[in-house]
């Protein structure tokens, strides 16, 4: 068997190897089954890494529409596309000008959290920093 | 009055009013590492506001040569350390709650999460965490994950290391890898009290 680190196997997973250091390790893992099932643990723990993150991101995506799209009212109807651009453009700019104002960034906007936690979390300056 | 200098002027408003959209394009990213560092929807929310304040007052502050989200990432994780050096046991307050940062990864559509994956990610101290965050979950190169978190890109590569092994080796049900016995301070390598 091939003594390789853990450290060149995930250098090797995550693509960071030079070109001639990766064939030589392709060459190794043909013939070493036990490199080649540790690859292959390795990456498919990545996998699940990207996965799990991607769950967070989906949650925050639906979060932000939310707030952006209001529910549709029935009787009123206009092209999904066009409210959508429209409902995107009034969120972003009326965002920006209450950020301009002072007021806050638009997740401190009512509907994302309650006034109470808005205001415990939001102070009124922005903060000094070094 | 000089014409060149009202132009350079003009440009350089154009190139900050390019801060603000590119902010709201990448609030998702930037409100996932908020939550993540943070332990947190809550918790990140509210670091994540506190940062953006930060950024829209000091947006002259942002160099053109380097990329937005860098640059957003990089106040978001200052915001947290400049809040965290307030307290008088950082380390304590840096603990996050199991059930607040469960509740980060949503439902699949078949019900299905996977609690392996974050139990280890929830018992990472939040530099690890935001580690494997920046490479694998926003594929930022090692140079920028490591001027995100202020520390050299050895150490981001290090690492990545430690626990692509350490959870390789959980999920794999091999002996734990000895990742665990390495300690991490809430601050840059660079700034540790020597021994």
């Amino acid at each position: 068997m091939t003594e390789l680190s853990d450290e060149l196997l995930v250098a090797y997973v995550d693509g960071q190897l030079a070109r001639k250091q990766t064939r030589a390790i392709d060459k190794v893992l043909e013939q070493d089954d036990v490199l080649d099932a540790r690859v292959t643990a390795l990456k498919h723990a990545h996998a699940r890494l990207e996965a799990a993150f991607e769950a967070i991101l989906a949650g925050e995506e639906a979060e932000i529409s939310e707030v952006a799209l209001p529910p549709r009212e029935d009787g009123f109807w206009v092209p999904w596309r066009t409210f959508k651009i429209a409902a995107a453009s009034v969120g972003i700019v009326a965002a920006l000008a209450l950020a301009a104002l002072g007021y806050g960034w638009p997740l401190s906007l009512p509907g994302l959290g309650s006034a109470s936690q808005i205001e415990m979390s939001v102070t009124p300056e922005p903060p000094a920093r070094p | 009055m000089n014409p060149s200098g009202g132009e350079h002027s003009v440009q350089a408003n154009d190139f900050h009013d390019s801060v603000r959209p590119g902010l709201v394009a990448m609030l998702p990213r930037l409100k996932r590492f908020a939550d993540v560092l943070a332990g947190g929807r809550e918790e990140g929310r509210g670091l994540l506001s506190r940062a953006l304040q930060y950024m829209m007052a000091e947006q002259h502050l942002y160099q053109r040569g380097t990329a937005l989200d860098v640059w957003a990432f990089t106040e978001v994780y200052r915001q947290w350390r400049h809040e965290l050096s307030g307290h008088a046991d950082p380390m304590a307050q840096a603990k996050v709650d199991d059930a607040h940062f469960g509740e980060l990864f949503l439902l699949e559509d078949d019900g299905y999460r996977d609690e392996p994956v974050i139990a280890f990610l929830v018992g990472l101290p939040p530099q690890q965490r935001l580690t494997l965050l920046l490479v694998y979950g926003d594929g930022f190169e090692h140079e920028d994950a490591a001027r995100i978190l202020d520390v050299p890109p050895e150490t981001i590569a290090a690492r990545l290391v430690r626990m692509s092994a350490a959870l390789t080796d959980r999920l794999s049900e091999r002996p734990a890898a000895q990742a665990a016995s390495i300690v991490e301070t809430l601050y840059p390598e660079g700034h540790r009290a020597s021994p």
